[in-house]
């Protein structure tokens, strides 16, 4: 068995277009993630997320080995991310970078379009756009400077504005109905004043 | 207009040969020949009149007779030209094409790279799918697998814990929804998987040394790897073996050596590993 390793070690080696190293890796632990690509990115150019030991050749041998891809080259880069504060003690931190690299592919891979917002329901979308909604509003309310408004400049509540437009009706028609209709004991034909009843 | 830049370098080397001579070839009329034509009483010679640099100082250690000058006899109003020939062709130039113009780019079906999704259009899993699966490999199970099969079994493995990060940035990156919880047990699940096979290799590694170092003392069995690696002494009781036996190979002699010392029977396991996880992947 182990003769027929070699034997498709060798194989490969001959058939790869790329001069094949000495090092035998058995059992990598490392997690590549294929990123989609920028809006006017080529499709021959595929974008993967490394761990930060790879270099070029790694990611030559990996996609040529793991997923049969060949690549004419590889273009690397690191995204260092902002110092940041810790969460309870304040204290400054840098998080962990990032290696990123491109690499050119013989054959091109399109990527497919992002799901639309339509089919996202079985990742309850809905709930996730309020959850994040209400997250930065809580942000934005924690964090930034708080704008209070005079009275003038804010927009008037809702019953003010009502309230006015009613005024403005009767002033402009002269008149006012109550547009009720009061029971009957209230009518001025059932109304008697007793005026023995009062007394001064 | 082309036509008669490409033939500029031509008539400035005409201009040269003779400056007032017209010929059929240049049909543009140059200013001087008009003020020629408007001074009738000026002379006009076919050859050169001014004063050339002549080669008068032949004597030894004379100066030379280099014209230092590059340009001379470069004018941009009697649009002479260079000295020298441009090079210049009259290919026609490719148009750019509009990227909507060209055929849409297909992607080959059989593409590596198809392997880091879990579904082609969609690329990430729903929740419900991603929940979707079983327990961890268990040590106790993996410890009748051969070395192939657990060198498979890690690279399934792999690509699996490839295709679940490939699906948690683009869930995030796209703003897709909730999942993230889904795929980080599946990722625990993968993971306690690969733990497992990386314990049965440690195991194996540690019989196989403790195997050995029983062999060096065992009188049955020769490491040397001269003779037969293994000479059971109950079926040879009465006679001396005989030494320098031809045999199999070494390797073989090896691995007979470590069968015979090692019960797989007698192997425990660590009551530490933890089989909570639920994949068979």
């Amino acid at each position: 068995m182990a003769t027929s390793a070699a034997t498709a070690v060798q194989q490969a080696a001959t058939k790869a277009p790329f001069k094949i190293g000495t090092k035998q890796v058995f059992l990598p632990n490392h997690v590549i993630a294929f990123i989609r690509p920028k809006p006017r990115q080529p499709p021959n150019l595929a974008t993967f997320v490394v761990p930060l030991t790879f270099n070029k050749l790694d990611l030559r041998d990996y996609l040529y080995h793991v997923y049969g891809v060949e690549v004419t080259s590889v273009r690397s880069f690191i995204n260092q991310p902002a110092p940041q504060r810790k969460k309870y003690t304040g204290q400054w931190f840098r998080p962990r970078a990032q290696k990123m690299m491109i690499a050119e592919l013989v054959k091109p891979f399109v990527w497919p379009e992002p799901l639309p917002e339509e089919e996202r329901d079985a990742f309850d979308y809905k709930m996730f756009s309020r959850m994040a909604k209400y997250r930065k509003d809580m942000e934005k309310q924690l964090y930034e400077k708080p704008d209070p408004k005079l009275r003038t400049q804010k927009p008037e509540p809702e019953p003010v504005v009502g309230l006015k437009q009613q005024v403005k009706e009767i002033i402009e028609s002269g008149e006012w109905t109550n547009e009720k209709t009061l029971n009957v004991k209230w009518l001025d034909a059932q109304w008697k004043e007793v005026e023995k009843d009062i007394k001064f | 207009m082309a036509s008669s830049a490409a033939i500029r370098p031509a008539m400035g080397a005409l201009g040269r040969i003779s400056s007032t001579t017209t010929t059929a070839a240049t049909a543009a009329v140059t200013p001087r020949q008009t003020l020629s034509a408007l001074l009738p009483h000026q002379q006009i010679a076919s050859i050169s009149t001014t004063a050339v640099l002549l080669k008068r100082h032949k004597y030894p250690g004379a100066r030379d007779n280099r014209d230092y000058s590059k340009k001379r006899g470069e004018s941009a109003i009697r649009r002479t030209g260079t000295r020298w020939r441009l090079s210049m062709s009259d290919e026609p130039l490719p148009r750019p094409v509009s990227k909507e113009a060209l055929p849409p780019i297909e992607t080959d079906p059989n593409h590596g790279l198809w392997e880091f999704f879990y579904d082609r259009k969609k690329i990430v899993q729903t929740p419900e799918q991603d929940a979707a699966h079983g327990r961890a490999w268990t040590v106790e199970e993996l410890r009748h697998k051969s070395w192939e099969d657990l060198h498979k079994l890690w690279w399934v493995c792999v690509k699996e814990r490839n295709r679940i990060a490939t699906a948690n940035w683009e869930r995030r990156k796209q703003k897709l929804g909730f999942g993230e919880a889904e795929a980080e047990a599946r990722d625990r699940t993968v993971r306690s998987t690969m733990r497992a096979i990386k314990h049965v290799l440690t195991e194996r590694f540690y019989l196989w040394e403790d195997a050995r170092k029983l062999a060096e003392n065992d009188p049955e069995v020769d490491l040397s790897g001269n003779g037969p690696a293994f000479t059971p002494r109950q079926y040879l009781e009465s006679e001396e073996p005989a030494e320098g036996e031809p045999q199999a190979a070494e390797g073989q002699a090896e691995k007979a050596a470590v069968e015979a010392a090692v019960d797989p029977a007698m192997i425990t396991t660590s009551a530490s590993q933890s089989q909570q996880a639920e994949t068979r992947l």
